[in-house]
């Protein structure tokens, strides 16, 4: 099932076909999130704009023309969602919530290191524009290669490049300079 | 800076993956603090998504041959039906009264009583514009 393309799954999602829809579910859910981080910044929001997305795109399967093309499709409805969701966010003004605390219960110790490294990732990520936000995650955190990315998001391959190289050297230049991440280095 | 420098030079493979931006970026990940984040990730998914895709699994049933069949079952003898209906009157309009050729006796009695013509010659003068008509002649 896994080896079977977007358009078949799409074709069959749209008859109501459960196992289908679980597979692109599966095989996207990582990309969505990404990209949905990637312009809201903040986890539970990702989360929601994420999963609300695929949601809107179940009821609206019909809409995408080229089912080879779902991906491209769905980050585009999750991009949308997560600008809707930051928008309404911004108007809400609420005080943004620490990132979840994990089921699996870590040591307080890692609990605040990754609470430290998210902080300073968050603040790396937010001085990138979001399409270079988006890629660099779906590319080096979710590991979708130049093509997919350039594919799936409507974009010509030397952007893509582009935009990755960019971002890693800004990403690079932030989290270097800082001390948690020498710290963490030196440590492993 | 020069931790910076050697960030820089870590592995980096421009058409793959940077695994320095790799391994920075991974405590962005949900998983890092919960494993089945994913798999609860799609249950809430598809829990969402069941309405939905019960109401593709019921249209899908019903399809376009079932609601032409559904149709026809009730419209095809009704349709034949009417058509029978509207043959007939058509026929029974058909069926005039054919024009047979009128013969010489027929047309010279046409109009008259049917009345023997002594019986008719036997009235008073007076009695029937006939008679009259009849003295006169």
């Amino acid at each position: 099932m896994e080896s079977q393309d977007d358009g078949e799954l799409v074709r069959r999602a749209r008859r109501g076909d459960e196992f289908a829809f679980g597979v692109l579910v599966e095989r996207y859910q990582r990309a969505a999130y990404a990209v949905a981080y990637s312009v809201t910044g903040r986890h539970e929001d990702a989360e929601d704009a994420a999963q609300e997305s695929f949601l809107v795109a179940l009821r609206r399967l019909e809409e995408c023309r080229s089912p080879e093309r779902f991906a491209g499709w769905l980050m585009t409805i999750v991009r949308n969602r997560a600008r809707n969701l930051v928008r309404r966010e911004s108007l809400r003004e609420t005080d943004q919530v620490p990132a979840a605390a994990s089921s699996s219960t870590p040591t307080p110790d890692r609990v605040t290191e990754s609470r430290e490294l998210r902080g300073l990732l968050r603040e790396a990520l937010a001085g990138l524009p979001e399409m270079q936000r988006e890629i660099v995650l779906l590319h080096d955190l979710e590991g979708w290669k130049h093509r997919e990315i350039a594919e799936r998001l409507g974009l010509p391959p030397g952007t893509v490049r582009s935009h990755l190289h960019f971002a890693r050297k800004a990403l690079r230049e932030v989290l270097s300079a800082s001390p948690q991440d020498a710290d963490r280095r030196s440590g492993k | 800076m020069s931790h910076g420098r050697k960030v820089q030079d870590s592995a980096t493979d421009e058409l793959g993956r940077d695994m320095a931006v790799a391994e920075l970026l991974g405590p962005l990940s949900p998983e890092v603090d919960d494993p089945s984040y994913w798999m609860r990730f799609k249950t809430r998914v598809m829990r969402g998504a069941s309405g939905e895709l019960a109401r593709r699994r019921l249209m899908a049933d019903v399809t376009v041959g079932d609601v032409l069949v559904s149709w026809a079952r009730a419209v095809v003898p009704t349709a034949v039906l009417a058509a029978a209906l509207a043959g007939l009157m058509l026929m029974r309009a058909h069926v005039a009264p054919a024009a047979t050729p009128a013969r010489v006796e027929e047309l010279l009695v046409a109009g008259m009583e049917s009345e023997t013509i002594p019986a008719t010659l036997s009235r008073s003068e007076t009695e029937t514009q006939i008679a009259f008509a009849s003295e006169r002649f």
